[in-house]
């Protein structure tokens, strides 16, 4: 695909060469800076050339990421940055893409989008930033905003409860999923980290705060003195844990997830121990929501599954090896294709000035010699046909042909000339019937209802009826009646013996 | 058996026939496109110029002997260069009464009618909605009505093989074939064989259609069912090696050789939508050709993904109709904004909304044009023939790799699914397409252009140094950053329009068929290029001052346009549409333009099409 661009930076990057030379216009306070600069933080520390990196986002405030990221990027158009996204990757799939969205552009107008990128798995990285509001178009409910919420559209509460994006992303099959908070620089870190290393799509919903229109909306577990009483951070294999005095954890009462204190004849023992493979543990804690359960933080849900652009790759390659690679003349000019010869009438005579004089038959070869091919069919002397009757057998046929030395004889039935029988139908229709050969009848082998012509006819006439016809041998007419015969071989003959002379 | 014991045979002279037009028409289930692909190859390969065109419902599979659930299949094979399926059809195979009464306004007055009686019970006239049986009530008195057991005679004729009487029963099709066959004298073998490949895995069921063509064969044969019988001589066709193809197969084949042109992969993604889907499935089986077709989750998604795939350098199409081409305008509206070379095929559809899917029309003109926000020209390019589906394929990509712009291809559901024979491209003319990326860092920016073309400089993804962002946010002319500075917005849409208007300088001029002045000029473009040319030569014949143009080029005009038009003394705008060239002519150029319209998912008649240009000479 792309020729392998050396890159150019071979020297050590750090986080201001993933900086850009734009002003960020976020409203002071917002959580989309500290996202951004732990993005910028973690870009240097994947290995992965600069110029190999892109950015794509939709329409939204989040969406205003990639003009902040020295890296390629592609601002889009609301809700699809996914579907830019899955473009580019199958057109590109050394790069590292990176889509940034939102709960408004990547759950409501771009829902279709995201969930369809999800079940590919694409090897993509999705931030969704959920600040639980309209933030750009100034304060409407979204997706994630709860029940009863008050909005500018929404001024006696919102009707409808919150969809949750993570339960969506398990639904849609996605091999990576995971939740963070704007605030939570370490967390943040390890989660984009391990995202990129994730072979597939990576989903990543991560908490943000709008101090504008929605503040506080994570405040029950981003204040310092709250988040270790009501955040639950997943570790694989280690038990669902939590508490200031880690005293705390999540077990399993009939399939139901309760809150336990340990001591008092509980143990860890007692307790979910997180597995990142495991569905239905994922799907568990996806319910564990403020005030009744502190809420999960960290990778929900991690296993592989082959990406849709490997697959795709492997696709090709496997058309490539087993037809070879594509020959565009040998595809034009496939299927049932034929030839219409220089012989042919040119497209500038028109139909009725039609005449054999102005065939350019032979363009190379003098006039007198053109003219052999006007002459009649009489002038060959068509020999009188052969005749045998529908209901004689094959074999009958074939040893009269031999006997006179013919290549065709004229099948009659009722005085009427039903079919021709010819060395072509010999060659091509009796194998298989060798030893039905004196009981089958002549006329189920034979060609039916042939092409006739006239002993006027001209002898290129005869050719064009052979080609037609697909047949070498032709029935003449001669008073009315098919009586005699012509084939290509006399034909031929004919025209050979002129040149001799 | 002696010579003379034979006694005035009456042998099967023929009586030769310039063009003749057959439309076999049942229930969708009856396998009529079948039974007319397989007369179409035929015809083909004993050298006729051929035409077709399928008429098949909405309905996959609507309630067998409904009026909705009629199927057709037409098609015109000449003894000389034709470019329509024909006007009127000669000889009609009619499977059931609703396929009679669907297609019966279509037929000559004296032409053929092959029925199958089978399907006439009381039941099937009811479906039909007939009071009476045509085939007693004397309706059918001006044609030549030829009755005819298909169901029954074939299941007699494939009694032997012992398949189910079910499947027996699908092999009527080939049945009627054979009859058809016969009566314009042609040969089996080709279907024959197309039967071993297509049944070859299934030998019972290959021996029963063997079988029933044959058997409808010997049936015209033998029983005198016709009192005349016809031949359609070869064609005189301008040599060179042909193929028969459809408008949609040839826009895929176009757009496989520009991806071989330009050295660079193929991304088609693309929605199912009729007629547009056959694009989608012809490219997937080109893969070896490092074709990626995707099916997208919708038709927002197809185009979004050529916007990316196009940043990332690689050659990008997406083919709809025009529900899906108005879902695609905001994101064509990006590529114009990011000026990202892509193609995008629509293959019009009567509209408005769903309209009627499987019938053909013109009336998306003026929203490839226009049907999008702001100021936001591109290229539109218009097929006339299913052949040159092809060319316009490889066009679109030209223009949209120089300009770095997106192209719209209007075609539309007569050339999609008609069919032609093609003379075949010699490879080594065609263009060389390969796109050059910037690569050098030095005073780079994303809105640097080429002076001539105005085309942007394309830098992609993997460029060391020309890290950039692009986006759907009005740009800096110069520095490539967010801007919304007024005079700069001005000059941007300004550029952007300039650079479109501009590729007309390069474009070849617009050929006149006929005088260069005169009385008439008739204009069309896209799928009607074959009635129009028919109707306007047929006329010129007759020694009318009447000349044509057919606009390939519709955004922008080739640039002899306008003086074209004012060299007769009227000029007449025929589309499948209600005057949307017309309106483009008239307000561009000032001409009293006259439109004629037909919108009935149809193309033109020649006779209409004749008659209408009578009355202004």
């Amino acid at each position: 695909m792309i020729a392998h661009l050396q890159s150019s930076e071979t020297q050590k990057l750090s986080k201001a060469d993933f900086v850009s030379n734009q002003n960020v216009r976020w409203c002071p306070g917002c959580g989309d800076y500290s996202i951004l600069a732990n993005v910028q933080k973690v870009m240097p520390e994947l290995g992965v050339p600069r110029e190999k990196i892109v950015f794509i986002s939709g329409i939204g405030c989040s969406s205003r990421f990639p003009y902040y990221m020295n890296t390629y990027g592609f601002h889009t158009i609301h809700g699809r940055a996914p579907a830019v996204a899955s473009g580019l990757k199958i057109a590109r799939p050394d790069l590292s893409i990176w889509v940034v969205t939102g709960d408004g552009d990547g759950l409501s107008i771009g829902g279709n989008h995201l969930i369809h990128i999800l079940r590919r798995n694409t090897d993509v990285n999705i931030l969704l930033l959920n600040n639980r509001i309209y933030g750009l178009t100034k304060g409407q409910y979204s997706p994630t905003s709860e029940r009863g919420k008050k909005t500018k559209s929404t001024p006696y509460g919102s009707i409808i409860p919150p969809m949750e994006p993570l339960r969506m992303a398990l639904g849609a099959g996605t091999t990576f999923v995971a939740r963070m908070l704007d605030i939570d620089p370490q967390g943040l870190q390890k989660a984009l980290k391990e995202a990129h290393a994730h072979k597939g799509t990576s989903f990543i919903e991560i908490f943000q705060n709008c101090n504008i229109f929605n503040d506080g909306a994570f405040g029950h577990i981003s204040e310092r003195a709250l988040r270790e009483e009501h955040i639950l951070t997943l570790e694989h294999g280690k038990p669902l844990i939590f508490g200031k005095n880690k005293d705390k954890g999540i077990r399993l009462n009939h399939f139901v997830p309760e809150v336990v204190s340990l001591g008092n004849g509980i143990t860890e023992s007692d307790l979910v121990v997180h597995d990142v493979t495991n569905s239905v543990i994922a799907e568990m804690l996806c319910q564990l929501d403020y005030p009744n359960f502190p809420v999960p933080m960290g990778v929900f849900y991690q296993v592989q599954r082959d990406t849709y652009e490997d697959s795709l790759a492997a696709l090709v390659e496997n058309q490539v090896t087993q037809k070879g690679p594509g020959d565009l003349r040998q595809l034009l000019y496939s299927g049932q294709v034929w030839e219409i010869g220089a012989t042919q009438v040119g497209q500038g005579i028109e139909e009725d000035k039609f005449s054999l004089e102005e065939i350019d038959i032979f363009p190379e070869v003098p006039r007198e010699h053109r003219k052999l091919m006007e002459e009649p069919i009489s002038a060959l002397n068509p020999p009188l046909a052969l005749i045998v009757s529908a209901e004689d057998s094959v074999a009958h046929a074939i040893e009269l042909m031999q006997e006179k030395n013919y290549g065709s004889v004229h099948v009659f039935e009722d005085d009427e000339l039903i079919g021709i029988f010819t060395e072509d139908d010999i060659v091509n229709k009796i194998i298989g019937f060798e030893l039905e050969l004196k009981s089958l009848p002549v006329s189920q082998m034979m060609t039916p209802t042939p092409l006739c012509i006239e002993l006027k006819d001209t002898i290129a006439f005869a050719f064009n009826q052979m080609v037609i016809a697909g047949n070498h041998h032709l029935p003449v007419i001669e008073d009315g009646r098919p009586t005699r015969v012509t084939s290509a071989r006399d034909l031929l003959n004919y025209i050979g013996n002129h040149f001799k002379m | 058996m002696e010579q003379s014991e034979l006694a005035q045979p009456s042998p099967p002279v023929r009586e030769d026939r310039e063009t003749a037009t057959i439309r076999f028409a049942g229930d969708s289930g009856d396998g009529m496109q079948i039974t007319g692909d397989q007369f179409t190859v035929t015809s083909a390969l004993v050298g006729n110029d051929i035409n077709t065109f399928p008429d098949y419902p909405a309905e996959i599979r609507a309630p067998a002997g409904t009026l909705p659930g009629v199927s057709g299949f037409q098609l015109s094979f000449s003894h000389h260069d034709i470019h329509t399926p024909g006007d009127k059809v000669n000889v009609l195979v009619a499977m059931n009464p609703a396929a009679l009464k669907v297609n019966l306004e279509d037929v000559e007055q004296g032409g053929i009618l092959i029925i199958n009686t089978d399907s006439f019970s009381e039941n099937d006239l009811k479906k039909a909605a007939y009071a009476n049986n045509p085939l007693e009530s004397g309706e059918l008195a001006g044609y030549r009505v030829v009755k005819i057991g298909l169901t029954t005679l074939t299941l007699n004729a494939v009694q032997e093989v012992g398949i189910p009487k079910k499947q027996a029963t699908r092999c009527k099709n080939m049945f009627a074939l054979g009859v058809v066959f016969w009566l314009y004298g042609r040969p089996l073998e080709h279907t024959a064989v197309w039967i071993e490949n297509k049944f070859g895995h299934l030998p019972e069921v290959a021996k029963a259609n063997r079988l029933a063509l044959q058997a409808g064969y010997n049936l015209a044969n033998t029983m005198e069912l016709f009192t005349d019988y016809y031949r359609v001589k070869p064609a005189t066709l301008p040599p060179g090696v042909y193929r028969q193809i459809t408008g949609n197969q040839a826009l895929a084949l176009g757009c496989v050789a520009a991806s071989v042109q330009a050295k660079r992969p193929l991304l088609y993604s693309s929605y199912p939508i009729t007629p547009a889907s056959d694009i989608l499935h012809e490219l997937a089986k080109h893969q070896n050709f490092g074709v990626r077709t995707f099916q997208a989750e919708d038709e927002i998604a197809a185009i979004c993904a050529t916007v990316g795939a196009s940043f990332g350098g690689i050659l990008a199409a997406t083919g709809t109709s025009g529900p899906g081409l108005l879902l695609k305008g905001e994101g064509i509206s990006l590529a114009v904004m990011a000026e990202l070379p892509l193609v995008v095929i629509d293959v019009q559809r009567a509209g408005p909304s769903t309209g009627m899917p499987t019938k053909t029309e013109q009336a998306d003109l003026l929203a490839a044009i226009h049907g999008r926000h702001g100021e936001c020209p591109l290229v539109v390019l218009a097929p006339q023939t299913p052949g040159d589906c092809f060319s316009i394929g490889i066009e679109a990509f030209r223009i949209a790799l120089k300009y770095m712009t997106p192209v719209i291809i209007l075609s539309d559901g007569y050339l999609a699914n008609g069919a032609e024979p093609w003379l075949l491209p010699e490879i080594d003319e065609l263009p060389d397409l390969e796109p050059t990326f910037h690569q050098d860092p030095e005073g780079f920016s994303p809105y640097l252009r080429d002076p001539e073309t105005l085309a942007r400089l394309w830098a992609i993804p993997g460029t060391p140094g020309l890290e950039h962002r692009l986006g759907g946010i009005e740009k800096d002319s110069a520095t490539g950053n967010v801007s919304y500075d007024p005079i700069n917005h001005q000059k941007m849409v300004d550029t952007r329009n300039d650079k479109i208007q501009g590729i007309a300088k390069e474009l070849a001029l617009l050929e006149v068929n006929g005088p260069q002045q005169g009385d008439l000029l008739v204009v069309g473009w896209g799928g009607t290029y074959g009635a129009i040319t028919s109707a306007v030569e047929s006329l010129q014949a007759e020694g009318k001052s009447i000349a044509s143009v057919h606009l390939r080029y519709l955004y922008p005009f080739q640039k002899n346009l306008g003086a074209v038009l004012k060299n007769y003394k009227k000029v007449l705008v025929s589309e499948l549409n209600l005057g949307q060239l017309c309106q483009m002519l008239r307000a561009e150029f000032l001409v009293d333009a006259i439109p004629f319209n037909k919108v009935q998912g149809k193309p033109f008649l020649i006779s209409e099409l004749r008659d209408r240009m009578l009355q202004l000479l």
